[in-house]
């Protein structure tokens, strides 16, 4: 880029501040360097007249009696920390200088400090100046705040008192409801296991699969038993009933489905209808009621018959 | 020998109960230092509560009747000898929004401009200790304010406004509440407690604002400038900063959719055909082309046909329910 001639005719030479001349002088001091020259505003300076606040506080100042004032400058109580190995001045210029004025509490408790400090390191000094501090109790004056205000104010901290304690309650009484409602739930559940396998045993008793009536005894041996329930109970629970079972297979799970083989390689493969006993001819002992109705054959009568006479 | 009167409380039946007795039987009120008290037009209800709450709070303060703001700020001094006052707290708001507030000594003194900003007022519900009308406070300051010599002026100022004169007549003997001034973030917040008890427990009575110092000036509303706050930014400027911010984000959208939209009307560089990338490719097996010339056969929708047989069934069932019905 050219840089433009510094003593350039079209400069506005009657504006500007600088004329070309001393522009000249100070490139040649070698103030300028070349290239374009902007004029900058310079940083607004603010005004501080330390001088002139000395001289001006030192005239204003009115020599009264502390007593006429009641100024104190201290800075705020130190925090009550807990247990710190760091030495006390540490702690001190942290907490002044800590303070964000953005974290509300922080700021607060720092004001509220200083004002214990200054009342703390004044009281005893006014006590001895003779200046009142507690207003007895016969003196009636005028507040600050009327009563109706302060009625106010007291109102809405009860309100909010009462607020609190209501929603504590309502926590507690939901707390105490769920366990509640969990521990009904438990004793139903409970109940309709132990009545459904009581219905159980008394259905294999009915068909002959168990002669023994132990479970009219009731619970005597609760945990011996519910072992052996258990195992008993984990066949039987297993599925609901066969004829539920056939039930839910041709009308459940979206019914059935038509033209769907029944000869599959899983039907093929599948052994679980399988009774062992059964296939081989062993198996079912029933008590003597369709046995003792079975009416032996022709020639076995006759025979029998003959052999009577 | 001066004798007050003080209300006890007052009963609309019987009229007002005046208790007369002395309220300061040894001392003569000498510290003569009466504070003028009085804003601009245009103030808005909080300000109005403030300046209310400070003459209730601050028993040597007289008041005054609004000033135009078409007068000049030194009328404010002939005001004041008016009023036999020595010093003056004037409020003044702008644009309905901001409010300043000059503390001054009236006939040749200094003055500061302050911008007042977080403003909670004595009626405030969470404002909840209370103190004697009138009753002496006592002033805490931060050390901060001796450290650097424009606060320490400042301090000087804030002294003199804010402590009541012994004896006063119209104060209480009693000191039971602080008035706190601390310096943080660059602004001196004020804050008004209640002593409660001698171990110095205290709540706050309120009211409570921030000052911002904008400039100390030499002489009373006027005069040269002894200090300036280098950390002070106008309201205006705060304002327009926030909305330039939200200005300049809108203004980098529009800028990065131009440039991208510049960048689409590119020409695109054509890389040129690489023959290698042909080297792999084998080309998909033909199938021969089937045209249906005869319409398929209509399925044999079995659903349909079960709904259908259903819904008559159904139909045929309520017709019988609602012959037996009638």
């Amino acid at each position: 880029m050219d840089t433009p001639p510094l003593s350039g005719s079209d400069s506005d030479s009657d504006d500007s501040l600088v004329t070309d001349k001393e522009l000249q002088e100070a490139f040649s001091r070698g103030l300028l360097k070349p290239g374009l020259n902007v004029v900058l505003e310079g940083s607004k300076k603010a005004v501080n007249d330390v001088n002139g606040l000395k001289q001006c506080l030192a005239e204003f100042k009115r020599d009264l009696e502390w007593v006429e004032r009641l100024d104190v400058t201290l800075g705020p109580v130190p925090e009550i920390s807990g247990p710190q190995s760091t030495p006390q001045n540490k702690d001190q210029n942290k907490d002044q200088k800590g303070v964000d004025p953005e974290d509300d509490f922080q700021r607060e408790m720092s004001f509220y400090r200083q004002a214990q400090a200054a009342v703390l390191a004044v009281l005893p000094r006014l006590h001895q100046l003779k200046v009142p501090t507690k207003r007895p109790t016969d003196y009636f004056a005028e507040m600050a705040k009327s009563d109706q205000q302060m009625q106010k104010i007291r109102q809405k901290l009860q309100a909010k008192q009462v607020a609190m304690e209501k929603s504590e309650k309502a926590k507690q009484l939901r707390a105490l409801r769920k366990y509640g409602k969990k521990v009904q739930t438990e004793v139903l559940q409970k109940r309709q296991r132990e009545k459904a396998n009581m219905m159980s045993a008394i259905k294999k008793y009915q068909k002959g699969f168990s002669d023994k009536l132990d479970f009219l005894d009731g619970d005597q041996k609760p945990v011996a038993r519910s072992t052996k329930e258990g195992a008993k109970g984990q066949q039987m629970r297993k599925g609901p009933n066969a004829k539920r079972r056939y039930k839910n297979q041709k009308f459940g799970f979206g019914g059935k489905k038509k033209g769907s083989k029944w000869n599959t390689r899983e039907s093929h493969d599948d052994v679980s209808s399988f009774r062992a006993k059964i296939a081989h001819g062993k198996g079912l002992k029933r008590p003597g009621k369709k046995g003792s109705n079975k009416r032996p054959g022709k020639w076995t009568r006759e025979k029998m018959k003959s052999r009577a006479r | 020998m001066k004798i007050a009167f003080t209300l006890g409380y007052p009963s609309k039946r019987s009229g007002r109960i005046y208790v007369a007795f002395e309220l300061h039987p040894k001392g003569k009120w000498k510290n003569k230092e009466r504070i003028l008290i009085f804003s601009s037009r245009g103030i808005n209800f909080r300000t109005r509560h403030l300046m209310q709450d400070l003459r209730m709070l601050m028993p040597h303060s007289k008041a005054d009747t609004k000033m135009d703001r078409k007068d000049k700020l030194f009328v404010i001094n002939e005001v004041c000898e008016m009023k036999n006052c020595n010093k003056c707290i004037y409020f003044e708001a702008k644009k309905k929004q901001d409010l300043y507030m000059w503390l001054s000594n009236s006939p040749h003194g200094p003055s500061a401009k302050f911008l007042v900003q977080n403003i909670h007022t004595l009626a405030e519900l969470k404002m909840t200790g209370n103190c004697l009308k009138g009753s002496r406070p006592l002033l805490s300051f931060d050390p901060a304010f001796d450290e650097l010599p424009h606060y320490a002026l400042l301090k000087e100022l804030l002294i003199q406004i804010f402590s009541t004169p012994r004896y006063h007549p119209k104060s209480q003997p009693f000191v039971d509440h602080v008035f706190t001034f601390s310096i943080l973030d660059n602004r001196i917040w004020f804050r008004n407690f209640q002593i409660i008890e001698e171990d110095a427990a205290l709540v706050e009575i309120g009211p409570r604002f921030v000052l911002n110092l904008i400039k100390i000036f030499q002489g009373s509303f006027g005069g040269p400038t002894l200090y300036e706050n280098p950390h002070y930014q106008s309201p205006n400027m705060h304002r327009r900063i926030i909305r330039s911010i939200t200005a300049a984000k809108y203004k980098e959208k529009q800028q990065v959719k131009d440039v991208q939209k510049l960048r689409k009307k590119e020409p695109k560089t054509i890389l040129p055909h690489d023959p290698t990338a042909d080297v792999f490719v084998t080309p998909a097996e033909e199938k021969p082309i089937e045209i249906q010339w005869v319409k398929p056969e209509p399925k044999v929708d079995l659903k349909a046909r079960k709904k259908r047989i259903y819904k008559r069934q159904r139909k045929m069932k309520q017709k019988v329910n609602s012959g037996n019905a009638k």
